[in-house]
Formats: C-alpha cells, sequence, structure tokens
C-alpha cells in the first residue's frame, strides 16, 4: 500500500511537471545570461496601459513587457511565432476568413497566473474592439464593410478571429494587439476606469507576458525592467531566455547629453544623427564601437499642393500633373542627402519606404531626377509659359505661391529653402514661411486655408496603413478632401469645382481592394499599381528620408543581422548579450 | 498684523481669479489642442478623433471650458492630464520634491556665497579682490544657463564623469548603494545644476548687497557713530547692512515664488526630474489642466510669497512695521 502510494506520488508530480512544461520557442543563439544593458530614451513612458499609450515612449517600455500572438520579423513583416505557437489565416468557400491561432502550452504571466485563451477573449472583447476603450479607437481591425470579427473559443489553447468577408490585415491587426490579463485588468474595467488602469500612479500591477517585468521606473530618472522567469523561448543550448538581468532606460531630455552618456560609457546604444555619424564613426575604433547603417527610415517627407486651393488660379496649377512633376524634378534630392544627412540617406520617388518588403523599385525607373531642364519642359507641356525669368500660366497669370511647413524641424526647413531656390530658377515665386506645427494642423484639417506645404507622416512597413491619407474619405486626405468629409472647407463655388482624377479614384479603390487581398501576389501587384500611380502623377512630392544609423558598444551582442528600421536594433531583444 | 494678513488674502482672490482667466485665454487663443498629434496621425480615424474632442471637453467654446473648468475646481477636482490620464496634482506632486532640492540648494548657493561676497566686496571697494568677484559674477550672469550647462556637462563627460557626473539624478548603481551613499549620490548629482543656476543668480545677489551697503556706508548716521567712536565692526555689521538688507529681503519673497517655478531649460539639459521638463512637455502638448495647475500654483506662491517678504520687512525695519501697523 506504501509502496502505491509512493508510486502514485511520484506519477501524480511527475504529471503536475509534464501538466507545466512550456511549449518552448527555441532560438538559434548562444550566448551567456547575465548583465544590464543600459540605453538612452529622450522621455519616460506617459502609461503602461497600450490601450492609451500613443508615443513611442511608452510603447517601446510596453514592447517588453507585454506580448503578442505575433511577432514580427527583423522587415516587419507578421510572420513569426509569439505567444501562439501556430497562426494561421483561411478563406472559406463561402467568402469568410478565419484567422486561427494556438497558443503555448504552459504560458504565465510574471506574478505566475496562467495566461490562456480567455485573456486573449477577454481583451478583444472588451478592451480592443470597443472604441470607447482605446485611444486610437477599433476602426484598424476592421473590413472593408467596416465590421469586426467574431470571436470563436476552440479549445483551451485555440481562438478563431472570423470575418464575415475576405480580409488580410489579420495577423497585422489582432496579431501584433498586445494581449491583457484579464485577472488583473477585469476589476477596472468593471468600475469603469480601465483608463486608469497601469498609469503612472498604479504601476504596482503591471504584470508581464514579455521577455521582461517593470521593475521601477522613476519619472524622469531611469526605467528599470527585469528578465521575467516565466518567458517562454531558450537558446539552442537550453538556457532559459532573456540573457539579460536587466535593462534600464536613462531617461535623458537633452540629445547632447545622450550623446555624452555614451561617449563616457554610460550607456550602451546610441543612434547618432547623421550630422554625428563621421565622427562617432572615426572614434569607433578607439572607443570599441560597432558602427552600422541600415535602410533608409521609414518616415518620410514630401510636398504637397492643396487641390483646393481659395484662389481657383492656383488650384488649376495645383491640380495640374505637369506643374507637380516639374516640382518633383526641381527637388535636388542627392542635395538635400548630402546637406541634411551628410550623404547617408537615400531619395525617395513614392509612398512606400525602400525598407520595405512592399517596396515597388519601378518608381524610380520614371526618372524624376534633378533637372531644371526637364522641369522647364514639363512645365511647357502643362501650358505654363517662361517668359522675362518669369513664369506665367497659359492665362497669363504670374505663377506664385504660398509654400509652409512647421517651424522648427530642421530637415523641412532646408527642403523649403532649396526648393525656394530651385524654384526661382524656373521663373516661380514662392513666399516660405514655416509656422507653428499646431497652426498648420489647423490649416491641413480644419480650415483648407493654404496653399502648398512641406510635411511627413509615420510610415509603416505595409502601405495599408495609410489608407486614412489616400482613401477618397479619409481623414487625412488634404490635398483633396471631398466636400462630403470636410463641408466647412468648401463654400459653393469650391464645391461646384471639386474634381476627383481618374488616379485618385483608382487609388481609392486599390486602398479598398487591398483589403481583402488574401492572396499574396494580388496583393503585391495592388500595391506595385498604387505606388505607381502616386509616382507618376506626383500626387504628393516625395523628397528624401536618412538611413538608419546606429552605434553600439562591441561588448553587446546583438543577434540581428540587418538592423533595419522596420524593427530597430532592439529586435529580438531577449536574444541580446552582453560581454561580462 | 493679523487683520493684515487676512485682508491680503482676501485681496488675493480676485487676482488668482484674473490670472486663470487670462492664462485660460491665452491657452485658448494658441492654435491647434491636445489632439492636433492625433490629428496627423494615420492609424487614428477622423471619427475617432471626433469622440477624444467629446471625451476631452475640446469639443466646447473656450468659455464653456472655462467655467467647467472653474466649477470642476470648486468641487476639488483640477481634472486631468491628458496625456498622463491622471489627476494633474497626482502629476505635479510626483516631481515637487527633486524641485525644491535643487532650488533649496541654488538659494543656499546664491545667498551664502552671494551676500557674504557683496559685503566683501563692498568694504573693499574697487581692490583687486572687488574687481575678480565682480568679474567672475558677470561672466556667471552673462553665459545663458543652457549653454553653462552644456559646457558643465561637457567638462563632465572629459573627464569621465569622475569629478562630476554626466547630468541625471542619480548613478547607475544607486540601487545597490547604502543609504548614507544613496544620500550623497543625489547631492553629488545637484552640484552640476545647482551651479549653472546658482552663477546667474549670485552676481545679482552679490551687486545689489555690494552697492547697498556702500549707499549705506556713505550715510551720515554712520559718520556719527563712527566720530562717536562706535567700534568699526558695530557700525557695519549692527547698523548699516541692517538697513542695506532690505532689498534683498524684498528679493527673497520672490524667490518663494520661484521655488517650484523650477529651471525649464537647465532642468532638461540635466535630465533633472524636475517639475520644469513636465511643464514643458505640457506645454508642447497642450495638455491644458497641467499648465493651469502649475500657473496657478506659481501664482499662489507669488502671492504668499510677496505676503512673507512683506511680513520680513516688518521685522527687520521698524519704518515698515509702523505703516503696516
Amino acid at each position: 500500500m506504501k509502496k502505491f502510494l509512493v508510486l502514485l506520488f511520484v506519477l501524480v508530480t511527475a504529471l503536475a511537471v509534464f501538466a507545466d512544461t512550456v511549449d518552448w520557442a527555441i532560438e538559434d543563439v548562444a550566448g551567456k545570461p547575465g548583465g544590464t544593458l543600459f540605453l538612452s530614451t529622450t522621455s519616460g513612458p506617459k502609461t503602461m496601459n497600450p490601450a492609451w499609450a500613443q508615443e513611442t515612449s511608452s510603447t517601446d517600455i510596453i514592447g517588453w513587457v507585454l506580448d503578442t500572438l505575433v511577432h514580427s520579423s527583423n522587415k516587419g513583416l507578421a510572420e513569426l511565432p509569439g505567444l501562439a505557437k501556430e497562426f494561421s489565416a483561411k478563406v472559406t468557400e463561402d467568402g469568410k476568413t478565419v484567422y486561427t491561432y494556438v497558443l503555448r502550452k504552459g504560458l504565465k504571466w510574471s506574478d505566475g497566473q496562467p495566461l490562456t485563451v480567455d485573456d486573449v477573449i477577454w481583451s478583444f472583447e472588451k478592451i480592443w474592439f470597443d472604441n470607447d476603450m482605446t485611444a486610437n479607437g477599433n476602426a484598424g481591425y476592421m473590413d472593408s464593410n467596416d465590421a469586426l470579427p467574431t470571436i470563436k473559443k476552440v479549445d483551451d489553447y485555440t481562438v478563431q478571429f472570423i470575418y464575415n468577408s475576405k480580409f488580410r490585415r489579420g495577423h497585422e491587426s489582432i496579431g501584433w494587439t498586445e494581449i491583457l490579463p484579464k485577472h488583473i485588468l477585469e476589476p477596472y474595467y468593471k468600475e469603469g476606469k480601465f483608463k486608469e488602469a497601469w498609469s503612472l500612479a498604479d504601476l504596482k500591477s503591471v504584470v508581464s507576458s514579455g521577455p521582461f517585468v517593470l521593475k521601477t521606473y522613476k519619472e524622469g530618472v531611469r526605467v528599470v525592467l527585469e528578465k521575467n522567469p516565466y518567458y517562454y523561448r531558450k537558446d539552442k543550448n537550453g538556457v532559459q531566455l532573456p540573457y539579460l538581468d536587466q535593462i534600464v532606460y536613462v531617461i535623458v531630455k537633452d540629445l547632447n547629453t545622450e550623446r555624452l552618456k555614451f561617449e563616457a560609457g554610460e550607456t550602451d546604444i546610441y543612434s547618432p544623427t547623421a550630422e554625428e555619424f563621421p565622427e562617432i564613426r572615426a572614434m569607433a575604433e578607439e572607443k570599441g564601437w560597432v558602427v552600422r547603417q541600415g535602410g533608409p527610415n521609414l518616415g518620410s517627407n514630401f510636398v504637397t499642393f492643396n487641390f483646393n486651393a481659395k484662389d481657383p488660379v492656383k488650384r488649376k496649377w495645383f491640380r495640374n500633373d505637369n506643374f507637380r512633376r516639374a516640382i518633383a524634378y526641381a527637388i535636388d534630392k542627392q542635395t538635400l542627402i548630402d546637406v541634411l544627412y551628410n550623404g547617408l540617406g537615400a531619395a525617395l520617388y513614392g509612398p512606400v519606404s525602400p525598407s520595405s518588403g512592399f517596396y515597388n523599385p519601378e518608381v524610380e525607373n520614371l526618372g524624376f531626377r534633378y533637372s531644371l531642364a526637364r522641369a522647364k519642359r514639363e512645365l511647357k507641356k502643362g501650358g505654363f509659359v517662361l517668359k522675362g525669368g518669369k513664369l506665367y500660366d497659359a492665362d497669363g497669370n504670374p505663377v506664385k505661391f504660398e509654400l509652409t511647413t512647421n517651424a522648427g524641424n530642421n530637415v523641412r526647413e532646408e527642403i523649403g529653402n532649396i526648393l525656394k531656390e530651385n524654384l526661382s530658377k524656373l521663373g516661380i515665386d514662392v513666399n516660405f514661411a514655416p509656422m507653428q506645427f499646431n497652426a498648420l494642423v489647423g490649416k491641413l484639417v480644419a480650415t483648407g486655408d493654404w496653399e502648398a506645404v512641406i510635411i511627413g507622416l509615420t510610415g509603416s512597413v505595409d502601405p495599408a496603413s495609410g489608407w486614412n491619407v489616400w482613401r477618397l474619405d479619409g481623414g487625412l486626405h488634404f490635398w483633396n478632401y471631398s466636400p462630403e468629409v470636410k463641408p466647412k472647407m468648401f463654400d459653393d463655388a469650391l464645391k461646384a469645382d471639386y474634381v476627383v482624377p481618374e488616379y485618385e479614384k483608382r487609388i481609392d479603390e486599390i486602398m479598398r481592394l487591398q483589403v481583402s487581398a488574401v492572396d499574396k501576389d494580388e496583393l503585391h501587384k495592388l500595391f506595385d499599381e498604387f505606388q505607381m500611380l502616386v509616382a507618376e502623377h506626383q500626387v504628393l512630392v516625395y523628397t528624401v528620408a536618412q538611413n538608419y544609423l546606429i552605434a553600439y558598444k562591441k561588448s553587446v551582442h546583438i543577434y540581428n543581422p540587418d538592423p533595419n528600421p522596420a524593427a530597430g536594433v532592439l529586435w529580438a531583444g531577449w536574444n541580446i548579450w552582453k560581454d561580462q | 498684523m493679523l487683520k493684515y494678513i487676512l485682508r491680503r488674502i482676501i485681496l488675493a482672490i480676485p487676482v488668482l481669479l484674473g490670472v486663470s482667466i487670462v492664462s485660460f485665454m491665452i491657452i485658448s487663443l494658441a492654435p491647434g489642442d491636445f489632439l492636433d498629434s492625433y490629428r496627423l496621425n494615420p492609424a487614428v480615424s477622423a471619427d475617432q478623433v471626433k469622440n477624444l474632442e467629446k471625451r476631452f471637453g475640446l469639443d466646447k467654446s473656450p468659455v464653456v471650458q472655462y467655467f467647467i473648468w472653474l466649477k470642476n475646481i470648486l468641487k476639488g477636482d483640477w481634472g486631468d492630464s491628458f496625456t498622463y490620464q491622471i489627476p494633474v496634482w497626482d502629476l505635479i506632486w510626483r516631481r515637487v520634491g527633486a524641485t525644491l532640492l535643487l532650488s533649496i540648494t541654488t538659494f543656499i548657493f546664491t545667498w551664502g556665497i552671494g551676500i557674504p561676497l557683496g559685503i566683501y566686496a563692498a568694504l573693499h571697494q574697487y581692490s583687486l579682490g572687488d574687481q575678480i568677484v565682480g568679474v567672475i559674477g558677470f561672466i556667471g550672469l552673462s553665459i545663458p544657463n543652457f549653454f553653462f550647462a552644456l559646457l558643465f556637462l561637457f567638462f563632465a563627460a572629459k573627464t569621465g564623469g569622475k569629478i562630476f557626473p554626466v547630468g541625471g539624478y542619480i548613478s547607475l548603481g544607486y540601487d545597490t548603494f547604502p543609504a548614507w551613499k544613496k544620500f550623497l549620490d543625489i547631492l553629488w548629482h545637484v552640484l552640476g545644476p545647482m551651479i549653472t543656476l546658482g552663477t546667474s543668480g549670485l552676481a545679482g545677489t552679490m551687486r545689489v548687497m555690494r552697492g547697498q551697503l556702500l549707499d549705506e556706508l556713505k550715510q551720515d548716521y554712520v559718520e556719527f557713530a563712527r566720530a562717536k567712536g562706535m567700534p568699526e565692526n558695530v557700525v557695519i555689521y549692527k547698523h548699516a547692512l541692517r538697513n542695506a538688507i532690505n532689498p534683498i529681503i524684498t528679493a527673497l519673497g520672490f524667490s518663494i515664488s520661484g521655488l517650484l517655478g523650477g529651471a525649464v531649460l537647465t532642468e532638461n539639459v540635466f535630465g533633472w526630474p524636475g517639475m520644469g521638463q513636465l511643464i514643458i512637455e505640457a506645454l508642447l502638448q497642450q495638455d491644458i489642466f497641467v499648465i493651469m495647475a502649475d500657473i496657478m500654483l506659481a501664482s499662489v506662491l507669488l502671492v504668499v510669497g510677496n505676503l512673507i517678504a512683506d511680513i520680513l520687512l516688518a521685522a527687520v525695519d521698524p519704518r515698515v512695521r509702523l505703516r503696516l501697523g
């Protein structure tokens, strides 16, 4: 009997252990555990609540702490497993799209509570799919009919999101969304206080599913992250990841100080500006730094013209394809790269960054390279006449307009100055007057009282995240808002004069079609066409982007073969290790 | 005296109300609002911006917004920060400690050195020492704070952060230090911003002290006291100095209002986690309630500081005491 009991006990413990095994993710790395990584940031997190975090200062930290079902590759594509060990998308015969995620077994929150499929369902049902629960709203999860998916729990580890139409962005939208701990956040939700959860006053209750746990945060001073003992990854030798014991973000308000700290050896990684880069590179050998250069950053600056400018003469020019093409020819991109970025940049010809997997290099072949002769030819084709050094349109009006940007942005101001200079050689008189950011936003999205502007928007790998910019009814289609979207901008005369060119209609259509382009080839074809349309008609006149620049101590081992702006140097940070 | 204080406090109420109206008006006149960064974010739809406008109350006219704000304050609610989603006082109190530490040490540095140096310079007028002290003071006054701060940090970095730290509030290994070392560590870090801020205040304090004392030393009563054979030390320190110190005490009252005002640029360069940083961020993002709370706090401190200065003046100067009585 006693023997039997012992056997039973052994069996039960064995089972318990067995039940506890995690579906480990095995990484192809072999480093050494231990150590602290020191990083600098110019601003600390404002909140740890992922639904209300806006700035990267918050989301960067949250990224270490809250995991997602799917991870991004270092090219920024949603194709690597995260909390879900398997995931798939299928279009059924009746035209529905089913996204299936299979969670790893044995996942735990940093407080030891199991992370289950119920957490996943709760996060989406109660928070992410509810417009009032998040700052960004739920539009990102909707298909082309503005419908949200239904959620189905298949078994204890499997969950399905079912769209009633063809939808291709599930892994980017659902897969990249932070899963929240139901056991911690449900009480806040029930009290109607979800928004305040995990704010600065409530950091004690933050639990982690990611590689690191928030240990301490002293505002304006530093954020200390500590290794999460329940993280589900191992290296190829069976060592549980992350390697690092701690990550410390030192908050440094001033960019000059940030560099001084790196030079003094107090921080491990630094992103130099293009201006500093040659100096940093020259010091690297002596200081023991690795210096690397990646592809151009995702964001971009472009010149845009108001198709609905108040002055009927001017809007006629701005809608003229030849006019905008001439401007494109007049932008001396190489000089801009040399002046602004020390030569460390790339010329942009279309709306997608060359660093994105969706980039269509065909846009470069359209030949919009700097040439005043071509610009002149283009203007002539557009009906403009150069007389006595001044440019006139077909009706004899002298060509001059106002160009603005947000004051304080050196890059945009420099682009404006160079453009003004070049356009004066074409006989165009540009009045370049930068203004305060908020005033500019007011003009762009509220009054419509502007002529030409140099501005940039946050870029991303997938052109579809710019739907708000490209769709005719989009909230950021500011160069040619429709009277329905912005009735206040239009008086009767302007309304009667509102025109949607063919290429705009097609771009709008592509932005709607791509949502359901589950087939990869079909999707690429659509995006190729989109880029060509924008580039050919120079809807927005793109300028230049700086390359991704990075310097770090040799003692830091970063497992990232190619630091890409789409994923950053800290991509797969659980693999980073440091010589002790 | 008590009646006087009470009257001053009652008179302060319309002043503060006026300050709040004017500041709210100026904030409203500035173009745009907190949601502008949302408006240019491709991930946020126009509908969601409208949704947020309504939630934050930004869809109402500034006048209505002001009265809602005032009504809430009377109920004790100063509003939440848009960025942080927590009550504004909660946010401000978190920063008070660091700012107080900096302003009090700066205060001690400026006055503790400035007053004795001013006295020394007055007593040794036109001597070499006077000239040197003057030159140093003016150098401190003429270098802009942010530039001085950068020079300081540059020096600290070039010496490997061994003599002075390269900005910040605590050392990297702070968490492992014993309590006494933690204390010293923070004091070591306060040196940079303190010297930066202090040098500019130093020259002012010193010159005022010097000028005042020189004026007093030329007065008839000083001649008279000397003629009567009163010891020089008593003449200077008991009589002349006491009369010379009046404007310094008035300035003291003003410096109370600066205690929490912080030093925006210096705090930024040194990465000092005080209120200056918070406020500059709030201003840039048009986080209205944080700005308003800070303005009101500064105004209250100014009122209180002036009151304290007047009371102190009454304490040292019988003429003032007579007037207040």
